[in-house]
């Protein structure tokens, strides 16, 4: 069952491989040039982002070879007032990331709704077998390590043990906290 | 042997507690058919006749009663003398203990807890102790139990290594998911839908500081053909805010109500109770953690006034605990496993602040209740590895673990400091409203109708939240972001209308030199007033909704808020009158003297110091996330006036409120207790009740079954008979139940009849109901005082040895029982509260 999901899942990130973005860059905010050479007070700011290395983030890797025409001889007034920061990040992290979380609330939204929708139905046939499990249940609770149980049709009936243990417990929980408010209020 | 007078004259017999133990308890009983110089083979073991029981025959109990020393009479005692535990052990005759833990044929479940119990910190630790013992002796014996020896001695790192690197992943995952889910109620990147809007626009060159748009983000009114700007996008792009938050806030509380009711909330009430040793079941579990993650996710997203910091260390307790169980040591001792807990904890703070050393004193300070040193620098280890994880996966693209880290190393004045304890008595005010209406808000919703619609609940304020917060810019966007904004100092890259000052940035020289606010920044000021409002009245509500949340963000904005607010209010006053004797000639250079993002700090210090009543980790935790120690000082006379300030309106920050709505049973370290009751008004029974007690060695089976049905006491005093009501011994229902029933399913014979051994050699029974001896669950050194112990002592035996249980004698014979839920009823009683509130099975 689950096989399949980390299949669909792994596809899910081939497909999606889309346009690349750059893992670095160096993003440099400077007031306009027209500040440096009208000396006007402007409060309108430019951003220039570069895929340079570290050691060339400032303003001569960056912004001179861009405005260097418009500023000519006046480089030393106008780069002091650039700020320059050199980030980088990983996007195949925040690829891989992002499709978990959404696998993971799709997963979970769709058992809710199965638990809620189609469980009832399925229980209310099987009804009388659960009553047999919840017995025996107790008893290997009680009576420590229950025997070993055999092939395969036993491997489902233990998973839907488990499951009604789980069940129980929400149940209890739910006692607690909704209706009669004992805890995390 | 002068150094040991209850030694006899037997020179073989070894230097140890075991045996002065062993004779001490075969002369109290009294009972002893044995004479006592038969120091060698001293029998207290009951006197089954029965024939089969060799093995119990053989055991001697020890003082705690689940593990025991087995003696082999056919080892040689003599080996390697050298070493201390050889020299312990040599007084028997060769042996090996066999705790609980480890031995197939012991009765199951022994050791552990049922829900909503206290555990016995001193029976646990001595069950470590001899698990520790047996294993340090086996390790002479092969390279294979060298090895186990080994892995057993770091598993406690290992096991701190595993929480450190998961709950660093964890972190990891929940920041990059809250912030792209966040971002997805404004709008959705076109080529790769999978980037918040900061990612989207990367390398994108054109980004003209309109609230960080580019062309690759494209806005919900985009999406249906409409321009950027105007009234139909606005009407649009408000519409798609209500509805996300309100769709991420109804899955998020519908996951938690579905899968994992103890998801809710920010958990650390609950963890500090957990850790001054209350058993929550399935509170620290996987589906726990599942849908604490992913709930938080959407909660956080969902734009309520809510933080992941709580539930971040919620989420690394529970990773603790998980993991805790790959190692038995720690699995299955409850005491020990509290130890990883803290450790965990400090973890998630770590992750949460980036601030691994502020993690470990927060554990220390906050949540611990018992933390030995080892704890101390486990705890170290984990919150290092923890944020090493986190800045590695480098969420927000910052290098930093934190959205909002600023770093800074301006110079403050001395008379800022005035500014600064007068916010931190502002943070104090803030922080008490916000208690006293928050518990008022929660203790109306347990009690009232309210507390039957949660998810409902959620739903409307959520709807509320959106609704007010979208018009205004600060309310709007993400809280860490607001933070981050406040904090920061106006620079050339700040375009946000609070850094709309009268500056030329055309002056090369001074970086920033002061200036007169223009228009945006007053308008700033009253949209950060009604901000301040609105969140307050928000986290007031939000705080305890059925979702996972926490208080911490929430706070730090509040105090940016009103700091930034006092710190304009002080930068404006530099400049319009910088020649006044306060600023002492500093501010009349022309510098920009006062920087309005380190008041933001210390008044965010100051709520949150107010709210939680943190001191040295908070101030550690601040300023860790500032990268600089120039601020401690402000940070700390802030956080000392929110203090003081909060201590003097009301007397409990806002967990122990929590703890006390709850009624958990946590006996805070901090109170003091100053009655003067006695043990004797304390203690169970009252008057005119009897005492339910066994005797030990003259029930049967049927007898203590009854006993078992009739009363519902966690546990029975053992005695020597009924009419004497000598003590000797405390036998826990639990294990009785579990090894009668363990009994009656592996010994032959064993009836209704069946005479019930504790302790004692009296006239053994003989007959076909062969007796049922129980001496390995019989704790034989129960805690006692006396009846006219002052509770004060009582209480304090309680908090500092952890107990669960002391017994009360008067003249030597037993009078009646004190527990933990005792104490806390009587606790509560003479503060005039309510005693029935008290939670416990």
């Amino acid at each position: 069952m689950y096989l399949k999901y980390i299949l669909i899942f792994l596809s899910g990130v081939i497909i999606v491989t889309g346009q690349s973005y750059e893992d670095k860059r160096c993003k440099c905010v400077c007031p306009s040039p027209a500040a440096v050479l009208n000396n006007t007070a402007g409060s309108d700011r430019r951003l220039y982002i570069a895929n340079v290395p570290p050691n060339k983030c400032n303003c001569d890797g960056v912004i001179l070879p861009r405005v260097g025409a418009d500023i000519k001889g006046r480089e030393q007034e106008f780069c002091p007032r650039c700020e320059c920061k050199y980030e980088n990040r990983n996007t195949t992290i925040i690829k891989v990331v992002v499709i978990i979380v959404i696998w993971v609330i799709m997963l979970l939204v769709v058992y809710m709704g199965f638990l809620i929708c189609l469980d009832p139905l399925i229980n209310k046939r099987a009804k009388a077998s659960y009553q047999e499990h919840t017995n025996e249940d107790d008893e290997s609770t009680v009576g420590g390590p229950s025997q070993p149980m055999g092939a395969r049709g036993n491997v489902l009936n233990r998973v839907t043990h488990q499951q009604d243990k789980w069940k129980r417990q929400v149940r209890e929980q739910r006692r607690n906290i909704y209706d009669r408010h004992t805890m995390l209020n | 042997m002068e150094r040991f007078p209850l030694k006899s004259s037997v020179p073989k017999m070894g230097t140890t507690y075991q045996s002065v133990y062993k004779k001490g308890v075969s002369t109290t009983n009294g009972r002893s058919v044995h004479s006592p110089s038969e120091d060698d083979m001293v029998d207290i073991t009951p006197g089954c006749g029965a024939a089969g029981l060799q093995q119990a025959a053989d055991t001697t109990p020890t003082n705690h009663g689940t593990f025991q020393l087995y003696e082999h009479s056919s080892r040689n005692s003599t080996a390697s003398p050298n070493s201390y535990i050889a020299q312990y052990f040599s007084s028997s005759a060769g042996d090996a203990i066999i705790f609980s833990g480890m031995q197939d044929d012991d009765i199951p479940g022994i050791g552990q807890y049922d829900d909503f119990h206290t555990i016995d910190w001193q029976r646990d630790i001595a069950r470590d102790r001899m698990r520790h013992r047996y294993i340090v002796k086996k390790r002479q014996d092969s390279i294979l139990d060298l090895i186990k020896g080994a892995h057993d001695a770091w598993s406690g790192w290992v096991c701190v290594l595993l929480v450190g690197v998961c709950t660093g992943v964890v972190a990891g995952v929940i920041d990059i998911g809250a912030s792209w889910m966040t971002d997805l109620k404004f709008g959705i990147c076109r080529q790769a839908f999978w980037f918040n809007r900061e990612q989207c626009c990367w390398s994108s060159n054109e980004t003209t500081f309109d609230h960080g748009n580019c062309s690759q983000w494209l806005t919900w009114p985009q999406m249906f053909g409409e321009s950027r700007e105007g009234p139909g996008a606005y009407i649009i792009s408000y519409i798609f805010y209500i509805g996300w938050a309100l769709v991420f806030a109804a899955l998020s509380a519908s996951l938690v109500r579905m899968f994992a009711p103890y998801a809710c909330g920010s958990g650390i009430p609950e963890i500090k109770t957990i850790l001054s040793g209350f058993i929550i079941r399935g509170y620290l579990g996987k589906w726990t953690l599942i849908i604490k993650v992913v709930g938080l996710i959407l909660s956080v997203s969902s734009g309520l006034s809510l933080g992941k910091e709580g539930p971040m260390v919620h989420i690394a307790s529970c990773l603790g605990n998980i993991l805790s169980y790959l190692f038995p040591k720690y699995g299955r001792n409850e005491a020990k496993k509290r130890e990883i807990l803290s450790a965990a904890a400090a973890a998630g703070v770590s992750v949460a602040f980036g601030a691994p050393i502020g993690g470990v004193l927060f554990s220390l300070e906050e949540v611990s209740y018992y933390f030995p040193l080892k704890t101390l620098w486990r705890s170290f280890f984990c919150a290092l590895i923890a944020a090493f994880i986190l800045r590695s996966i480098n969420p927000f693209g910052n290098e930093h673990s934190v959205l909002f880290f600023v770093e800074y190393n301006k110079p403050w004045i001395f008379f800022e400091l005035i500014p600064f304890v007068g916010l931190g008595i502002i943070g104090g005010c803030i922080a008490t409203i916000f208690i006293k209406a928050n518990i008022y808000w929660c203790r109306y919703r347990k009690y009232s109708k309210l507390g039957q619609y949660p998810v409902t609940e959620v739903l409307v304020v959520t709807l509320l939240t959106a609704v007010i917060a979208y018009p205004n810019p600060y309310t709007r966007m993400n809280t860490s972001q607001l933070i981050y904004l406040l904090f920061n100092q106006c620079g050339i890259s700040n375009s946000d209308p609070l850094c709309d000052y009268n500056r030329n940035f055309t002056d090369v020289n001074s970086a920033i030199e002061k200036a007169a606010a223009e228009a945006g920044v007053y308008r700033a000021i009253w949209q950060l007033v009604l901000a301040l409002a609105v969140k307050l009245v928000m986290t007031v509500f939000t705080f305890g909704i059925k979702v996972p949340c926490g208080l911490f963000i929430p706070s730090l904005a509040l105090g940016a808020i009103a700091g930034r607010i006092v710190g304009i209010g002080v930068e404006q006053l530099a400049y319009h009158y910088p020649k006044i004797w306060l600023f002492s000639g500093e501010c009349s250079t022309g510098d920009d003297c006062i920087t309005p993002g380190l008041y933001a700090m210390v008044g965010a210090a100051a709520v949150l110091g107010g709210v939680t009543r943190m001191t040295v980790s908070l101030v550690v935790i601040m300023f860790e996330l500032t990268g600089g120690v120039r601020y401690i000082v402000p940070l700390m006379a802030a956080a000392m006036a929110s203090k003081w300030v909060g201590d003097a309106l009301g007397r409990q920050g806002i967990y122990d409120a929590h703890i006390a709505l709850n009624g958990y049973p946590f006996l805070d370290s901090k109170d003091e207790f100053q009655h003067t009751s006695l043990a004797a008004d304390v203690m169970q029974p009252k008057r005119n009740e009897t005492l339910a007690v066994i005797t030990q060695d003259s029930m049967t089976v049927d007898d203590v079954e009854t006993l078992l049905k009739e009363t519902e006491h966690n546990g029975y005093p053992v005695v020597v008979s009924k009419e004497s009501q000598y003590l000797v011994g405390f036998v826990l229902r639990r294990d009785l139940n579990l090894a009668i029933a363990n009994a009656r399913r592996t010994i032959e014979g064993i009836t209704g009849q069946s005479v019930v051994v504790f302790a004692g050699a009296g006239n053994p029974p003989t007959g076909p109901p062969p007796c049922l001896p129980l001496n390995r669950i019989l704790d034989m050194a129960p805690i006692t005082v006396t009846d006219q112990t002052p509770m004060e002592t009582v209480v304090d035996m309680f908090r500092k040895l952890g107990l669960r249980q002391t017994l009360v004698t008067h003249n030597g014979r037993l009078l009646g029982v004190i527990t933990k839920k005792d104490v806390l009823r009587h606790v509560k009683q003479m503060d005039n509260e309510d005693p029935n509130s008290v939670l416990f099975n």
